[in-house]
């Protein structure tokens, strides 16, 4: 094992409390301010208080996420802004619809006693 | 090294024409897109669709890839480029891409070139001070892992320069100490612990978001757990004092008299942990013997002499 290989030992001090300002997300998204002003207007991704001063904007890291996300998906299959918030609801529909048949086949399983 | 067949990749036949091969591709993109599909391959499909896509998609890297498809793949399905070949059209040249040349496969470096060969410039990344990129990982826990917090190793890909400005791609491993109370979906934010910068940028963070693994006995609703607790018949008509378990140990519920299977009863605080900690839902559900002997027999018909008035299918109008 190579010096770069070590394990370090990270305790986490910072689950869902992070937040981002509109200048933080756009530099970790790697984008425009414009896009995600545009994000939020299509109510893709939603500041934590959705305050009228854009500057007082703050994201959490779902937000961050899904900005990534939404920048995945432009690049790749070149949506345009509101096919990708539609693509982005109905993504997040399937998920929780893949959630729901996981929770109540294992309800199932377990009301069958397997 | 294995031949990549672009073609069969992209399912077009060698004479297909640029718009069946944009068609191919954008139909393929959609049903791998890493962000789309659940497939465990996914993202390796995807990649390969891009990486035939860059090929296939411009006359001169077609035209030099179906030379090489002729005289450069095997019979028994590896490849060799000719000696001495050169791509005229590589990435080398650092002409604009939108593909992303680190993802491609070694076949593909062999031919053209790629960005792990410095395709993005070394010099003028070596001399930019840039953020490292954020790493996104998911890790799967198990419930009680989640519910009682733990270490947990994390491994990871991220892209380093080395001293040529190269990006490499290197695995890295950390453990985490996991706090008690992560429920699925939540993500972890490790500061620093993404890809290094470059030029004297900070490094990025590590992203990781939890997925919990399903447990035979509970299920999670919100911060709620739910287990199902089989009861017996005379426990449900009488009321009793029974075991359940909960994530943390067992616990004694006092069963109502006269409950019914799906009755719920909550254990308050009993839940994922946490600044508002969740309940434990249990769940009723009458069980009966597999067997009677002749004297509980017996019983049943008694009971049945006396409750005859009961009709459990009055909801159903018979």
């Amino acid at each position: 094992m190579t010096s770069k290989d070590r394990i370090l030992t990270v305790e986490v001090t910072d689950t869902d409390g992070s937040t981002f300002s509109l200048r933080e997300i756009c530099e970790r998204g790697d984008c425009h301010a414009e896009f995600v002003i545009k994000l939020v207007n299509y109510g893709v991704i939603t500041p934590l208080d959705e305050v009228p001063e854009m500057r007082q904007w703050q994201f959490d890291v779902a937000a961050l996420n899904r900005l990534q996300k939404a920048l995945r998906l432009q690049r790749d299959l070149k949506l345009n802004l509101p096919g990708l918030a539609m693509s982005l609801e109905l993504l997040d529909e399937v998920q929780d619809m893949r959630r729901e048949v996981d929770r109540l086949n294992q309800r199932i399983r377990q009301l069958m006693g397997e | 090294m294995d031949f990549k067949d672009y073609y069969a990749v992209l399912g077009v036949s060698e004479s297909a024409t640029p718009e069946e091969i944009k068609k191919a591709y954008r139909k393929l993109a959609r049903k791998y897109h890493p962000d789309v599909s659940k497939e465990a391959d996914a993202s390796d499909r995807f990649k390969d669709v891009g990486e035939a896509y860059e090929v296939l998609k411009d006359p001169e890297k077609r035209a030099e890839y179906d030379q090489l498809r002729k005289y450069g793949a095997r019979a028994d399905g590896s490849f060799q480029p000719p000696p001495g070949w050169q791509s005229a059209s590589g990435f080398g040249g650092g002409g604009y891409t939108e593909a992303d040349a680190r993802q491609f496969s070694d076949f593909f470096e062999e031919i053209f070139g790629g960005g792990r060969r410095g395709g993005f410039g070394g010099g003028f990344r070596q001399s930019m001070k840039m953020r490292g990129e954020d790493v996104h990982a998911r890790l799967a826990l198990f419930l009680e892992e989640a519910f009682n917090g733990c270490e947990k190793q994390v491994s990871f890909m991220v892209h380093e320069s080395d001293e040529q400005g190269r990006l490499i791609p290197r695995q890295k491993t950390l453990k985490v100490k996991i706090p008690a109370g992560m429920r699925e979906g939540q993500h972890i934010r490790l500061k620093g612990q993404g890809a290094p910068g470059v030029g004297g940028g900070e490094p990025g963070d590590l992203f990781i978001e939890v997925e919990l693994a399903p447990h035979p006995h509970f299920s999670i609703e919100g911060r709620d757990v739910l287990v199902t607790v089989p009861i017996s018949p005379w426990e449900a008509a009488l009321g009793a004092t029974v075991t359940v378990p909960t994530v943390s140990g067992k616990v004694n519920v006092k069963v109502p008299k006269g409950a019914t299977s799906g009755r719920k009863l909550r254990l308050k605080g009993k839940g994922f942990p946490g600044k508002h900690p969740g309940d434990q839902i249990v769940v009723l559900q009458v069980a009966m013997p597999e067997q009677h002997t002749a004297e509980a027999e017996k019983l049943y018909e008694k009971l049945a002499e006396l409750e005859k008035g009961f009709n459990p299918r009055s909801k159903l109008h018979v």
